[in-house]
């Protein structure tokens, strides 16, 4: 697999609204060096899953991880594939980069396309706050249940006084049941 | 035989017995450590958890059927230490000799398995039920080579004329091995095989330590018992562990080393109890020690294939040669 | 504002759908579990009709601390996610600060990193091994593994001067040269396993009780494989011939022509159970074996750091700006770490790593399907989970917050360890009685 091919479809599939293409090659190695290639790009957050289903057919496809910062009045969301991981020809990473406005933090789920997806997704979803559409399971995966507020949004108001009061909640309920 | 001389008997039979049981269970844990390449715990720590456990609080959860629950540690205990009772010791008839013979024995064994069980249903754990169902599936499928094997031996000696012969004392005193011809003596082979692996399900020992199983269901039966009650299952468990022992030897291996040495006497009958602690040994530690350190942990119904096929046919087959034995003989 | 999702529902769900079953909570803390995790399983007999799994019980906010931390201390706390794969986490960060701040690393470096890597998989298969086993009940088989690991936990001691955390990868290269006269000692070592190899073999895959144990137990499909996204030594042994050193090579891998190794390399045919994770694994210590013998053969000779003064390091990071990407194939699989720096920032924007146990959570639904209670810790233990890694992170504020936190923490705990013992008495008096 060869970043090239894996452009062409994308941009067969999603014409001018992928922007900010960058191919990415470096040689690695120094007896029998070999090149591995990245694309990063941006595209909208609608066309994400015809973007993630072009690359499928293309070949076997992996999602190592959704990575994510506030950005702002936006959160930026980066999904990292790899396309073509664990075939014999090799690997590209392909990068893209979408941006979720804060007052509509909505993305299509990618678990109908790629079931894998789920708990990066699950992960996002607890500590952004980004609600993915159609994810078969939206509970907390790794904070607490009753936690409400999502930890790496960087406006997030009173997170230390967030924490303290929930310490302070439980006090209060253990009290009640030693009375009890 | 006196009462008041029967209850010195039984005291020395406990204390002695308690003795070599904990001697036993600290050997096991010391030797298979060593097979294991670990240093192991020092002889006397099955003593140690003992006193340790006695001194613990003893805990019973708020899902339990009080009483039930307290109650199955008793139970348990009580009826290993009398089945001790009714074990022939070397040369020495057992204790109670005359008051309950071998199928009493059988019974006897079987009680502290169903009590371990009924104290896991009366827990109200969910691990400790899966432990109990575990221990009356595993129960189900070792009893039944198990009386295969007791019955076969007493009936060969009842067509032999010896008798009464489900009596342990008879059994002891007589060993089967040289009164019967070559397709009896296969089939003895075939039973004492059946017996020795039908040991460590009895023991609850790795590979069927099933109803425990640590890492499954963090000790099943046992996972809401603490203190005194957990000691009385600990308890139980050594003596247990000698009464199957000493059930393979009375069966298999009775013979003793005064009579062909020519020692009369008390030194005789010395002789033949340290004999026979020797031979107790030999069993715990084939049966029991080598086994749990060379087996990984089976599935309920691996046990329950490998004990309802090979295992019972095993027994059968033995017990089909010893019939055709007193056909071929005449009895 | 926010909709909240309520964890109740999905219980209560599961529950419905299998009405015969009753539930059976394995963990937070189980002799199974190494780690805290929390399973809940719908039984019905001894099987497994449902399962729920809920981490999130080892959190530590990693992430978060990284964003207040300068580029070094960020590596040291790499090291820190893992214990056992202590080296993977910081080879994969340093790879990715080096593209994102454009340095380049002198060979030899290269070639250390791939020995320290390898030696650590060796290690980290063998402690697998010994798990595995004592999950099975087969303690002696825990000793003798656990015992045979010593030898390469010297080893690692000797190169680096630690048995854990080795701190040797930085940014630009290594902190420890691995000198000629070590080879003969690290030779002899790699013979000692070769050695082994045929005793593994023989104890794990030809023993009866373990193969009655591990063969058609928690499968996974090449297909659930492929669609869940499993990583590492899980994915190959379903006949994914997945391996980052194979796909996507790094450091001195393409160089050492590194394949991805399924159970058909040892000419067996893949079903994706725990039989074949053993097989894979038992594979792969002979593949690093292999490895490090080639390393020390092609290694060349030359710097080992392009930034032999920390400060100048330090400096160079403040000024770099860009994003990178790092990938490691650990012992348990794919480690990625993306890392953002901004120019005049000493700590990364954005730090974000992933484990390959979370890579595994998705596909553990599949392998426990069915399984008997019996499975559940070897099934469990098949991936060779990770959990600390997996969860890095937690809601930690500023350090001031978070000192608070602690002291209210710890006064709660005691306040709670009281209340608690005085329940206790209360509740077991009345048992005492009976």
């Amino acid at each position: 697999m060869r970043a090239q091919e894996v452009l062409e479809a994308l941009q067969g599939k999603l014409g001018g609204r992928i922007r900010n293409l960058e191919i990415k090659a470096e040689t690695v190695g120094y007896r029998r060096p070999r090149e591995r290639e990245f694309i990063w790009a941006e595209i909208d957050r609608g066309d994400l899953p015809d973007a993630v289903r072009t690359l499928k057919e293309l070949a076997p496809l992996h999602i190592s991880i959704i990575s994510g910062a506030d950005a702002g009045d936006r959160i930026e969301l980066i999904y990292h594939f790899g396309v073509g991981y664990g075939t014999e020809t090799g690997e590209v990473m392909v990068n893209f980069r979408l941006a979720v406005p804060k007052d509509d933090p909505k993305v299509p789920s990618l678990c109908d396309i790629l079931p894998g997806a789920e708990t990066t997704e699950r992960e996002k979803l607890e500590f952004l706050g980004v609600e993915f559409e159609g994810i078969p399971d939206a509970r907390k995966l790794f904070l607490p249940d009753e936690l409400e507020i999502h930890p790496w949004r960087k406006d997030e108001p009173d997170l230390a006084k967030y924490v303290r009061r929930t310490v302070a909640w439980e006090e209060k309920k253990d009290e009640g049941k030693g009375e009890a | 035989m006196s009462g008041l001389n029967a209850l010195w008997q039984a005291i020395l039979v406990l204390v002695g017995g308690g003795v070599v049981g904990f001697l036993y269970k600290g050997l096991d844990r010391k030797l298979a450590a060593r097979l294991q390449g670990r240093i192991g715990p020092p002889l006397r720590q099955p003593v140690l958890d003992v006193i340790k456990l006695l001194l613990k609080e003893n805990i019973v959860p708020r899902t339990a059927i009080p009483w039930l629950f307290q109650a199955a540690p008793f139970l348990a205990f009580i009826t290993a230490v009398t089945a001790l009772l009714y074990l022939p010791i070397g040369s020495l008839a057992p204790v109670l000799h005359g008051y309950g013979d071998l199928v009493l024995l059988l019974y006897l064994l079987a009680i502290p398995a169903l009590a371990m069980a009924m104290g896991g249903f009366a827990s109200g754990s969910p691990y400790a039920v899966v432990g109990a169902q575990r221990e009356i599936v595993m129960m189900m499928s070792y009893e039944f080579p198990l009386a295969i094997a007791a019955v076969g031996i007493a009936w060969r000696l009842a067509t032999l004329g010896i008798g009464p012969s489900f009596s342990l004392a008879t059994i002891a005193a007589n060993p089967l091995w040289g009164l019967v011809g070559p397709l009896g003596w296969i089939g003895l082979l075939f039973l004492f095989v059946a017996l020795l692996a039908v040991t460590p399900a009895e023991l609850s020992k790795i590979p069927f330590d099933i109803p425990e199983a640590e890492t499954e269901i963090a000790g099943g039966l046992f996972v809401e018992y603490s203190g005194v009650n957990l000691a009385l299952f600990y308890l139980a468990d050594v003596i247990k562990t000698l009464v199957i022992a000493g059930l393979v030897v009375a069966l298999f291996i009775p013979y003793g080393l005064a009579v062909p040495l020519g020692i009369t006497g008390v030194g005789g009958q010395v002789l033949d109890i340290l004999f026979f602690l020797v031979k107790l040994f030999g069993v715990v530690f084939f049966a029991v020690t080598v086994v749990r350190v060379a087996f990984a942990r089976l599935k309920v119904d691996q046990v329950v294939r490998l004990y309802l096929l090979p295992t019972t046919l095993l027994a059968l087959a033995g017990l089909l040669l010893l019939v055709l034995d007193k056909v071929v003989m005449g009895g | 504002m926010r909709e909240k999702v309520k964890p109740e529902e999905k219980t209560e769900e599961l529950t419905k759908a299998c009405p015969t079953c009753f539930e059976v909570p394995i963990g937070p803390i189980h002799p199974a579990l190494k780690e805290g995790i929390r399973f809940t399983f719908w039984i019905e007999g001894e099987r497994i009709r449902k399962v729920d799994i809920r981490p999130g019980f080892m959190h530590r906010g990693i992430e978060f601390m990284g964003t207040k931390r300068n580029l070094i201390q960020v590596l040291y706390l790499a090291e820190r996610i893992c214990g056992i794969c202590s080296i993977s986490h910081p080879l994969a960060i340093v790879q990715a600060v080096e593209q994102a701040a454009g340095i380049e690393v002198p060979p030899r470096a290269q070639y250390i990193r791939v020995i320290i890597g390898e030696l650590e998989r060796i290690h980290s298969h063998l402690l697998w091994a010994g798990v595995a086993a004592h999950e099975l009940g087969f303690d002696t088989l825990l000793h003798y593994v656990w015992k045979v690991r010593e030898p390469v936990l010297d080893i690692l001691e000797d190169l680096t001067g630690n048995r854990i955390d080795y701190a040797i990868p930085i940014y630009g290269g290594v902190r420890r040269d691995v000198p000629p006269e070590k080879y003969p000692k690290l030779k002899d070592a790699l013979r000692y396993y070769r050695s082994l190899v045929d005793d593994f073999v023989n104890f794990f895959l030809r023993d009866p009780s373990i193969e009655a144990r591990t063969r058609g137990v928690g499968v996974l499909t090449s297909e659930e494989a492929d669609s869940l996204c499993a990583v590492g030594p899980t994915a190959r042994a379903s006949g994914l011939r997945k391996d980052v050193r194979q796909d996507w090579p790094y450091f001195a891998y393409p160089d050492l022509e590194v394949k991805a190794l399924t159970p058909e390399d040892m000419g067996l045919e893949v079903r994706g159970d725990v039989y074949d994770r053993i097989v894979v694994r038992l594979l792969e210590v002979v593949q690093s074996i292999e490895l490090i013998e080639q390393c020390l053969e092609e290694m060349p000779e030359g710097e080992i750091t392009a930034f032999p003064k920390v400060a100048a390091l330090l400096a160079h990071l403040k000024k770099a700006e860009g994003e990178g990407v790092g990938r490691h194939e650990a012992p348990r699989g794919e480690v990625i770490h993306y890392i953002r720096l901004e120019a005049g920032e000493e700590a990364p924007a954005v730090w974000k790593v992933k484990a390959p146990t979370y890579s595994n959570l998705m596909p553990w639904y599949p392998m426990f399907r069915d399984q008997e209670i019996a499975d559940i810790p070897i099934v469990a233990a098949s991936i060779d989970p990770c959990i600390c890694c997996m969860e890095r992170v937690q809601i930690v504020c500023d350090g001031k917050a978070e000192t608070l936190l602690k002291d209210e923490l710890l006064r709660l705990s005691w306040a709670k360890t009281e209340r608690v013992a005085s329940r206790v008495t209360r509740q077991v008096s009345p048992g005492r009685g009976g």
